[in-house]
């Protein structure tokens, strides 16, 4: 009897609150991914939890909660207990493009989270069916804007990376496409591969080894500088279209109301997990651009999130009706 | 001793309403109008250039024109009777499943489990109380072993006990 | 030639360490026996297992996960046979003549012949990836939308050929799986589509929970309802192991699926999902007496196996020689690789050769593993169903739930499945069959999206089916099969049959 009430009294103490920063996590952490296990957001998520795990001493499980886009995942971590327990690895969609494409949207990106740190930035690369008929991105846009020529441009879903990235390309270019959507990378970019259709947008990560082996061919890279894994690609502003500048990111977020001091270990632990080589390997081998010290604070993270937010909000309004 | 009523070679011809392909045909054209009345504000754009509610509303209407043609082919065909209903196994089966869907995350797998179970084996009728709860606590040892700590699935342990 | 015994050379001199021998069988073992829970899929159970490799190199980590996938992908078709349940689209046919068995005390025969075609299968389909599969992925890549549109249409030809019952309660079915089909959110526009306004429909109905609620959970309903019809081994078990005459009578049947399945594998988009249903019909077709096939013909689970494993087999191709996955299970092993620091591509077959004849050899040695893993565990299933079947159904009901919610990690999926228990109930007490409403489930997705996809590409003519040749071809096919299922003689031998 007396081991049963020990017990208990351990256990009404667990539930009594959340425990003081400076000794969580005394239990496992659940890292909510909200798309599914193997995407690119999922991986980033993983190399992240077992860092931290090493680091803090408790088990990350990473536990990933898919559908509607990411913004299923991303309600529930909004909605769950602010103790530091459950996180959240967000992404450019769930954080920035879901306002503007899902009017219904029950939690807001820039009000219901603490954010913690931006992960890694995947960046953005434009590349064509091998035998496209332009050598550069400035033949690209030339035969894009001819309008006796109707290019065909393959995205991978309403709400996916490629889809809301080309369709910033296309609002750019001030063109109109044939677009033909699919569902996920893998089937449109076989039909890239097999020339059946002749552009698309999309991460790096998911492009890289068909570029290296000239199954495809890149013509820009949408970030301020080139990417080691692909020296021979272009940036944008060095091909002629300096405004198109956009990356997935995948950054961290805890629900709003996380005690400061546990979303302050957190952050540090994060930024360790930014300083330690053999996570730092593993990110850069997926073609991911680090943050620099200025921007993995949070204050920089919710910067960000405001900025994506009121930038996609007129390039994907009218995309997704009702 | 009762007299066996004797067993006629041709079973008796059911009334309409109670004919499977009667039953069958209302169904599908119910889940039809169903699917068409969800779908009709979906634009349907062109053939060419079809919109979100091009396929729905053309299936729903081939389902539809489907459904009928086995509702009004059952007027003359006689086919099957209708078999029988049963209520105890779906409410119980359907409420195991309920009961775990609403439990398993605020009171976890040792709660869910036990409670699906106990409500499902009250859908049979052969339920024999005491080898019920021998199987419900095995079967649910067995999943918290394998699924929580052979595979530590984040699926819900006792979040009231120890925090997850 | 030499190239290609070189290549297996050092394939076998990788798989063959110690240690990768040893993930091998653990991942066979591990993917066999979380597969074989009912709910459980083979996405699932990688999903599930995944973090598992984390700790293991790449090439062994690989070869774990290939594991896992051959064991989880026969562990469904355990369940289908033993309990109706298809863990994946693939097993759907195996429940039909596999189950059947089961009821007749046939269940050692069937998940016996299962294992040995899946292996025979997976065999020759190791060799088709290690001898052509560089060159079959041009092949692949001629399939454009157009072509994939008819072969899509030529799939609900086959699912209307394969039903038991009248034609026009199947077309019904497949129609109505269609309908299922457009559930979720429309990709090109974003639109919300028959959803009613629930967040857990918007991604569309997931093929598990619909399978495991009109197939497992309506199964569970109706045996508890009339104990008579449960056949699920009641009295002896007889034979545990297919007898030398049930083997000669599958060989044929094991080839054809294994043709099938290879072929039908390599195609992008999940051409293998055809591969079972084609090789059924197929046989069927061939048989002397077709009114077997649905009452427990032992080549409606020869045939079907064997396409199935030579299937997921083949599928390897276009990821291992493009880096591009065919399915869903496929997209899985991309993260999976990437997370062990191997980007799939097509340059992984040069650049990192050791890892990827290893894992081509890995795939014969985790066949044959199979075959050593279950032959003796037939046993064992089959003495599981001598578990009065008043206290069989509640573990299987609990499994199913756990297995739904882990999908997901999302209860709603949990009581979708219900839902869909109740249709599955209703849709038996109506007398139609729900396996023709899950193939055009399945087929419908695609099917509608390679339609607008070519339609787009086409700026909206119809011509584009016909003008370009391979398209043309598969929509011929189509109609000749369909017009077979459709001419009044067939229908009425096909009554006849129900009749029997």
């Amino acid at each position: 009897m007396k081991k049963i009430l020990a017990v208990l009294a351990a256990a009404t103490a667990l539930m009594a609150g959340p425990a003081p920063a400076q000794t969580y996590p005394t239990k496992q952490v659940t890292v909510i991914v909200p798309f599914a296990a193997g995407g690119p957001t999922d991986i980033v998520a993983r190399i992240m939890a077992d860092y931290f795990a090493k680091a803090l001493g408790q088990q990350f499980v990473v536990e990933n909660v898919a559908g509607a886009g990411g913004t299923t995942g991303t309600l529930r971590t909004a909605q769950s207990t602010p103790d530091g327990y459950t996180i959240m690895m967000g992404h450019m969609g769930t954080h920035g493009a879901a306002p503007a494409l899902y009017p219904n949207l029950k939690y807001d990106p820039t009000k219901d989270f603490e954010p913690i740190g931006l992960a890694a930035g995947t960046p953005i690369i434009i590349v064509a069916r091998k035998d496209f008929p332009a050598a550069n991105l400035k033949e690209f846009i030339a035969r894009a804007k001819n309008p006796d020529v109707r290019l065909s441009q393959a995205h991978a879903g309403v709400g996916s990376v490629s889809h809301s990235t080309c369709t910033m390309l296309s609002t750019q270019l001030g063109t109109k496409h044939r677009v033909v959507a699919y569902r996920g990378t893998g089937p449109a970019l076989n039909d890239l591969v097999g020339g059946q259709v002749d552009y698309m947008c999309d991460q790096i990560v998911n492009l890289v080894e068909q570029i290296k082996a000239g199954a495809i061919k890149a013509y820009a890279i949408a970030t301020p500088e080139r990417s080691p894994a692909l020296p021979d690609v272009p940036t944008t502003k060095e091909a002629g279209l300096p405004d198109y500048q956009v990356s997935a990111w995948n950054a961290l977020f805890a629900p709003k109301g996380t005690p400061k001091e546990i979303v302050a270990k957190l952050n540090d632990t994060y930024k360790k997990a930014l300083a330690d080589a053999a996570t730092r390997k593993r990110l850069l081998d997926l073609g991911s651009v680090l943050p620099d010290a200025g921007g993995q604070t949070p204050e920089s993270l919710q910067k960000l999130v405001q900025t994506e937010v009121a930038r996609w909000n007129p390039i994907l309004k009218g995309q997704a009706t009702q | 001793m009762s007299v066996q009523t004797p067993i006629t070679m041709r079973p008796p011809v059911a009334p309409v309403p109670l004919r499977q392909d009667f039953l069958g045909g209302l169904f599908v054209t119910a889940v039809a109008v169903l699917a068409y009345w969800l779908a009709a504000d979906l634009p349907a754009g062109t053939l060419g250039g079809m919109g979100p509610g091009m396929m729905p509303k053309a299936l729903a209407l081939l389902l539809g024109a489907l459904g009928l043609t086995l509702l009004f082919g059952s007027l003359w065909h006689f086919g099957e009777r209708i078999r029988r209903w049963s209520i105890r196994g779906p409410v119980f089966v359907f409420g195991a499943m309920i009961a775990f869907g609403l439990t398993v995350r605020p009171l976890g797998l040792v709660v869910a489990g036990p409670l699906a179970m106990m409500i499902g084996a009250l859908a049979s009728d052969e339920v024999r109380w005491g080898e019920t709860i021998v199987s419900v606590a095995l079967t649910s040892a067995f999943c918290v072993g394998l699924f929580k700590l052979a595979l530590g699935l984040p699926i819900p342990l006792a979040p009231w006990l120890i925090g997850y | 030639m030499l190239d290609l015994i070189g290549h297996l050379g050092l394939g076998f001199s990788t798989a063959f360490s110690p240690t990768n021998l040893g993930l091998c069988f653990l991942g066979c073992l591990v993917g066999t026996l979380i597969g074989v829970l009912p709910g459980v899929g083979p996405i699932a159970t990688i999903a599930m297992l995944l973090p598992l490799t984390f700790k293991v190199d790449p090439t062994g980590a690989l070869i774990m996960l290939a594991g896992i996938y051959y064991g989880a992908q026969y562990g469904g078709s355990t369940t289908a046979i033993l309990v109706n349940i298809p863990g994946e689209a693939t097993a759907v046919v195996t429940t039909l003549d596999g189950h059947q068995m089961a009821r007749k005390g046939q269940a050692g025969i069937a998940l016996g012949i299962a294992a040995i075609s899946s292996f025979i299968a997976g065999s020759i389909a190791t060799l088709v990836v290690a001898a052509v599969g560089a060159p079959l992925t041009k092949l692949a890549l001629l399939f454009g939308p157009a072509e994939y549109f008819g072969l899509m249409v030529l799939g609900l030809g086959l699912a209307v050929v394969l039903a038991q019952g009248s034609v026009l309660k199947a077309v019904i079915m497949v129609v109505f799986g269609l309908v299922l089909s457009t559930v979720g959110t429309d990709l090109e526009t974003g639109d919300e589509r028959l959803t009613l306004g629930f967040a857990a429909l918007s991604d569309g109905i997931d093929f598990a929970v619909l399978a495991m609620g009109v197939f497992g959970i309506a199964e569970v309903l109706r045996n508890i309802e009339n104990p008579e019809a449960r056949g699920v081994v009641k009295g002896a078990i007889g034979r545990l192991l297919p007898s030398a005459a049930d083997l000669r009578r599958s060989l044929g049947p094991i080839l054809r699926g294994t043709g099938l399945g290879a072929a039908l594998g390599i195609l992008p988009g999940n051409g293998a999902v055809l591969a079972p249903f084609a090789s059924y019909t197929l046989e069927k077709k061939l048989a002397d007496e077709p009114s077997r096939f649905g009452l427990g013909a032992i080549e409606g689970v020869a045939g079907p196996e064997a396409a199935n494993n030579a299937g997921a087999q083949t599928a390897f191709i276009p990821l291992l020689t493009l880096g591009i996955p065919p399915n869903a299970v496929m997209a899985l092993m991309v993260g999976a690789m990437t997370i062990h620091g191997v980007i799939p591509g097509p340059l992984v077959m040069t650049r990192n050769a050791p890892l990827f004849w290893g894992m081509v050899a890995s795939m014969w040695i985790g066949n044959l593993m199979l075959l050593i893993i279950n032959l003796p565990l037939v046993g064992v299933w089959v003495r599981l169903l001598k578990v009065p079947y008043r206290l069989l159904y509640n573990i299987i009901l609990l499994f199913c739930c756990i297995g739904i919610y882990s999908v997901n990690n999302n209860p709603a999926d949990v009581f979708f499945t219900a839902v869909f228990g109740g249709v599955g109930y209703v849709l038996i007490k109506l007398g139609l069959e729900p396996a023709p409403m899950l193939l055009g489930f399945v087929l419908g997705r695609l099917m509608e999206e390679k339609l607008r996809q070519a339609l787009a590409l086409s700026d909206g003519s119809f011509m584009t089916f016909v003008e370009r040749p391979l398209s043309a071809g598969l929509i011929v096919c189509a109609l000749v099969v369909m017009l077979i299922a459709i001419l009044p003689a067939v229908t009425r031998s096909r009554e006849k049959v129900f009749q029997e």
